[in-house]
């Protein structure tokens, strides 16, 4: 039996993050993973992060894997792929299936970050092919790059509907529509947002009634929910479609800690049994922890944070770091994950309906129950000021935690300050140079720059595009508002793409004057 | 009452349009066949797993464990909170009897 100082199972952002962290401070680490790939989730995870610096914000989920891949392999940690974890048992032994054997490892302390997986839920054709977990459709498009159908139902508002929905247009899928039960989207409202303007309807409080098909799936009907979650008769609606997407929540991957025989406790009515843990994620068995989605579902910049936690904490168990250095690691740690734990979509505030920011303005009722903003109440937020020449205008009006636009500004026109999730503040005072580098920067695609009236009745918008192919200059298209209606002709007049943008492309266009405020969107054809 | 109580009265086993709906894929286990189990006496998401074996086939019940208890929840009159999960046992992931046979050798 190989013996190591800390065994880690599950090589995704929080296994990585704990085993480079334990690694750092002199521990021998091994990590094992069921996939043929570290990195877990984050592969797939082709849009850019929230957060601040400290949580790699603006960065991409795939550069972030591989920036830990990096760190762990530079810190002699030793990554088992094709390695599945059996069984977990009392003196932290687990037995792996490697190849065609079965292996034995004991860790003096032994990290679970399994994660999670997709819940699934039971209609008339939910076992069709072609009905499949929203994870499913973004591993198949952005890891396999095969496109999983080519009308698409979403089912689920969270972050994992709007962001896989908003991937699926971005692979060319059609969306007929996002679905979600509850009367309100769950997700941040500039994911939401990002998917309205391109023209997909939302369906809140409609869950699915079946799904058609013999041997696949053909079509599929929805119906209106009442305060019971029944269907209402007559509500139905039905669409044609050869993919339905289900993204209605994850479950944590408990079972290693149960066979391990950890305490399991139902932290929250419906959140599942989840392991009792100390604040370092140690559980109720000494020196076994749980990092990540294991230990309860967040994503992947608080995972990664928990992860480096439980292996800082490792490595004072064993002595391998003084107390102070602990000491002094976690409360850096703690404070970044204590940043991720603020605003509107908090642990804390889960399943709660916030009406009002923190600074007091009126949460948009439209943005929770149609996925947009009105083009009247735009003008509410700090970071929208209609002002004569460039400017940005900033559609963040949910306290999220993230910043980097405050950063990106180089005449420090956006503030966000101390508390990462303020509203971000536009000054017209400090003189928009309209640079771009805030849209770029922003990973909710909700800043634009618009100058309402450069001459001849027309105005300049500059929007961040996801799309490709890419338009031309001089191209016409059609501008869309943020509900996604065509509202006039668009002719695009400039696309930069920087290597500094990352991907996130500036398509500035123009339109008739009236518009400049309203137009959030180009789409290719004429505007019919 | 505990959920596990006994003597709790749940009534007769009445049909459902939706019973023949696959809720175990892996092992193709109906809505209908939990129910009756239900009524049979298995009280929880254990002692259906044992039962029925829904939750023991490739997947090892990552889509169906939530589902199992919710229709035991439901069936009960009882929150999903107030039932356990069934026991995590290895293998944790489906593993062939001849790799785990292969360790054999090991001792002799």
């Amino acid at each position: 039996m190989t013996r190591y100082d800390l065994i880690v199972v599950g090589a995704g952002p929080s296994g990585l993050s704990a085993a480079a962290e334990a690694a750092a401070n002199g521990l021998k680490v091994a990590v094992f993973d069921e996939n043929a790939r570290p990195g877990g989730q984050l592969f797939k995870q082709i849009h850019k992060f929230f957060g601040s610096k400290e949580h790699k914000a603006k960065l991409r989920g795939y550069d972030i894997g591989t920036e830990l891949l990096k760190e762990a392999q530079e810190q002699g940690v030793e990554v088992y792929l094709n390695a599945v974890v059996a069984g977990l048992y009392a003196d932290k032994e687990i037995v792996v299936r490697l190849g065609e054997k079965v292996a034995h490892f004991k860790g003096d302390t032994v990290i679970i970050a399994t994660g999670a997986s997709e819940n699934m839920l039971t209609f008339e054709g939910w076992t069709l092919p072609g009905v499949m977990g929203a994870g499913a459709a973004q591993t198949m498009m952005n890891i396999n790059r095969v496109k999983p159908g080519e009308r698409v139902l979403m089912l689920g508002s969270g972050n994992v509907g709007l962001v896989v929905g908003f991937q699926l247009l971005q692979a060319g899928c059609e969306l007929v529509a996002l679905v979600d039960a509850a009367p309100r989207v769950g997700g941040y409202g500039v994911h939401a947002a990002k998917v309205a303007r391109t023209g997909v309807p939302f369906y809140l409080s409609h869950t699915i009634v079946k799904a058609e098909g013999t041997d696949r799936v053909t079509g599929v009907t929805i119906g209106e929910v009442d305060s019971k979650w029944q269907v209402i008769p007559g509500s139905e609606k039905r669409f044609d479609v050869d993919t339905i997407c289900i993204a209605v929540g994850l479950s944590s991957s408990t079972q290693l800690l149960k066979m391990a025989g950890c305490e399991l406790a139902e932290r929250a009515a419906g959140a599942g049994y989840l392991p009792v843990c100390s604040d370092v994620g140690e559980t109720s068995i000494s020196g076994l922890y749980a990092a990540g989605d294991v230990s309860g579902i967040e994503e992947a910049s608080s995972a990664m944070l928990e992860g480096r936690i439980a292996g800082i904490s490792a490595a004072g168990k064993l002595g391998f770091a003084a107390q102070e250095a602990v000491t002094a690691r976690l409360a850096t740690l703690t404070t970044a994950l204590e940043a991720l734990h603020e605003g509107m979509f908090a642990p804390k505030n889960r399943g709660k309906s916030v009406d009002k920011t923190e600074e007091g303005y009126d949460v948009s009722t439209n943005l929770l129950k149609k996925g947009y903003l009105a083009d009247e109440e735009i003008t509410k937020y700090p970071g929208v000021k209609s002002v004569s020449g460039i400017h940005p205008v900033i559609e963040c009006t949910q306290n999220i935690p993230c910043n980097p636009c405050q950063d990106s500004c180089p005449k420090k026109c956006i503030t966000v300050g101390g508390n990462i999730v303020t509203l971000p503040v536009f000054d017209e005072k400090a003189g928009c140079i309209g640079c771009g580098q805030c849209i770029a920067a922003c990973s909710g695609q909700a800043i634009f720059l618009v100058n309402e009236d450069i001459g001849d009745g027309l105005a300049a918008v500059t929007i961040p595009s996801e799309f490709l192919p890419l338009p031309e200059k001089g191209e016409r298209g059609a501008a869309l508002d943020r509900a996604g209606n065509v509202i006039g002709t668009a002719e695009v007049t400039d696309v930069k793409s920087v290597k500094s943008f990352d991907h996130t492309n500036l398509v500035t266009f123009t339109v008739p004057k009236e518009l400049g405020m309203r137009a959030r969107f180009w789409r290719k054809g004429a505007a019919i | 009452m505990s959920a596990n109580d006994r003597s709790r009265e749940i009534g007769e086993f009445t049909a459902a349009p939706d019973d023949d709906m696959i809720v175990c894929r892996c092992e193709e286990v109906t809505k209908g066949e939990i129910r009756r189990a239900i009524h049979d006496g298995m009280f929880n998401a254990h002692e259906v797993r044992r039962f029925l074996r829904c939750g023991m086939g490739l997947c090892q019940g990552q889509t169906c464990a939530r589902l199992v208890k919710a229709i035991v929840a439901r069936e009960l009159g009882v929150s999903q909170g107030e039932l356990e999960d069934a026991t995590g046992r290895a293998p944790a992931r489906p593993i062939e009897m001849r790799i785990f046979a292969s360790e054999r050798g090991r001792d002799e």
